[in-house]
């Protein structure tokens, strides 16, 4: 299944788009989406381990399944001030 | 109206506050952590706005180029290489003599943080790495005092404000301190001023619900804002509290607090240099940290280590594979942990 998912901050500089497609067989939780992430857009494993992802605008932990028609969005931690 | 509040009279007529919320924002008192670019706007705002007691604690000296986005400071602090908490509260004595300032320097770590936080109503969060935002976490934790983290770099940022065992914490919200050298830092991907004075006020508004009674109105959101694409996004921490099981929050682990983690410095002697540690082993991708540093200074790399020298510098770091590096140019352990964060990450 195809999934959408927005980029945001440093993880739409990296990826260089607003929002990218990830293709995912199989089980579809945030973990899979991580792993599928990583290899289908090298460019964001330097944020990876960290990267904050809401699905329909709440926080989402690795074990959360997601629904196809879901919205996903990315924010890697910001650290400087 | 009572002649010390007429001052406040503008403050005093947005209904949520009033008289009654205006007495009680004189009666707060409130530590800021780091007084840099953040720390200076919400320094300023809170003494404006009429905060009782401002305990401000930074390690930094003004820099000249703080001057672009750092709001309290000008060019003869620089001159003077004025320590950032003076300069601060020379211009902040001057702007409201209401307030009572306590300016410290200071490096702050796990064994003076619980004395700075001691008395005080709230923490806001000045700094600029992730962790000493950890041990601002532990602190709150053990301490139950809320605190206000804000994030910014570029054109883009966040925040979001712990109620300590009752919200989500950072620790909730991300299990470690992102690795060395995977973080940019304001002194390589750079800052535009208005994402700091924009993130800054945020967390003042936070601040002034809280302080003058209106906490139960902060929602358990991380709020993320890009100024340069116009971006505003909430999402959700309702639920993490109890979905996250917390080491920090749920099993009361204090890792920054206890010392275990947060990164060694050793001054080597005779040497003007120190070394910093992170205090679990890393590897580096020093490929990729060159790359960033480019920017920065003059990078010479061999298979083990990176030589960094700042642009028109003495100070020179040398930076290892696991994440050790070698701060030559100074004997200040504190100096060298903040280049440390500010060139090599958290």
């Amino acid at each position: 299944m195809d999934f959408q998912v927005k980029m945001f901050a440093r993880a739409r500089d990296l990826a260089d788009a607003d929002s990218v497609t990830v293709a995912l067989s199989g089980s579809c939780t945030i973990a899979d989406l991580r792993r599928a992430l990583s290899e289908q857009y090298p460019a964001l494993q330097p944020v990876m381990t960290n990267l904050l992802i809401a699905v329909d605008n709440q926080y989402a932990t690795d074990e959360m399944p997601i629904a196809p028609q879901a919205e996903i969005a990315c924010f890697p931690p910001v650290s400087g001030g | 109206m009572n002649d010390d509040l007429k001052r406040y009279s503008r403050q005093i007529l947005f209904a949520p506050i009033g008289e009654a919320g205006q007495e009680r924002l004189r009666a707060s008192r409130v530590l800021l952590c780091g007084c840099g670019a953040l720390g200076t706007v919400i320094a300023e705002t809170l003494t404006r706005a009429g905060v009782g007691h401002l305990r401000i604690v930074d390690r930094d000296f003004v820099d000249l180029s703080n001057l672009q986005r750092q709001v309290l400071f000008d060019e003869l602090d620089v001159e003077e290489r004025l320590p950032k908490v003076i300069a601060a509260s020379q211009k902040l004595k001057a702007i409201n003599h209401q307030v009572t300032l306590e300016p410290i320097v200071a490096d702050i770590d796990h064994t003076n943080i619980l004395e700075f936080a001691r008395g005080v109503d709230l923490i806001l969060d000045g700094t600029d790495n992730f962790e000493i935002r950890f041990l601002i976490n532990d602190a709150s934790l053990e301490t139950g005092i809320p605190w206000i983290y804000a994030g910014c770099l570029g054109s883009h940022g966040q925040f979001m404000t712990i109620f300590p065992n009752q919200s989500a914490c950072l620790r909730c919200l991300m299990d470690q301190v992102p690795d060395p050298g995977t973080t940019q830092t304001c002194d390589t991907a750079g800052i535009l001023g208005p994402t700091v004075s924009i993130l800054a006020s945020f967390q003042c508004v936070e601040a002034l619900k809280i302080l003058t009674g209106h906490a139960d109105e902060i929602e358990p959101m991380l709020t993320i804002i890009d100024i340069w694409q116009t971006t505003f996004r909430r999402m959700s921490l309702a639920d993490l509290r109890d979905r996250a099981d917390c080491p920090a929050c749920q099993h009361g682990e204090r890792l920054w607090l206890s010392g275990r983690a947060g990164s060694q410095t050793t001054v080597l002697c005779g040497r003007n240099a120190v070394q910093v540690s992170p205090s679990e082993r890393k590897t580096l991708d020093l490929d990729q940290l060159a790359e960033r540093l480019a920017t920065a200074g003059e990078i010479q790399a061999n298979p083990f280590l990176l030589r960094f020298r700042l642009t028109n510098s003495e100070t020179e770091l040398t930076i290892f594979r696991d994440g050790r590096a070698i701060v030559q140019g100074t004997d200040d352990a504190a100096v060298a942990k903040g280049l440390y964060a500010r060139y090599v990450g958290n």
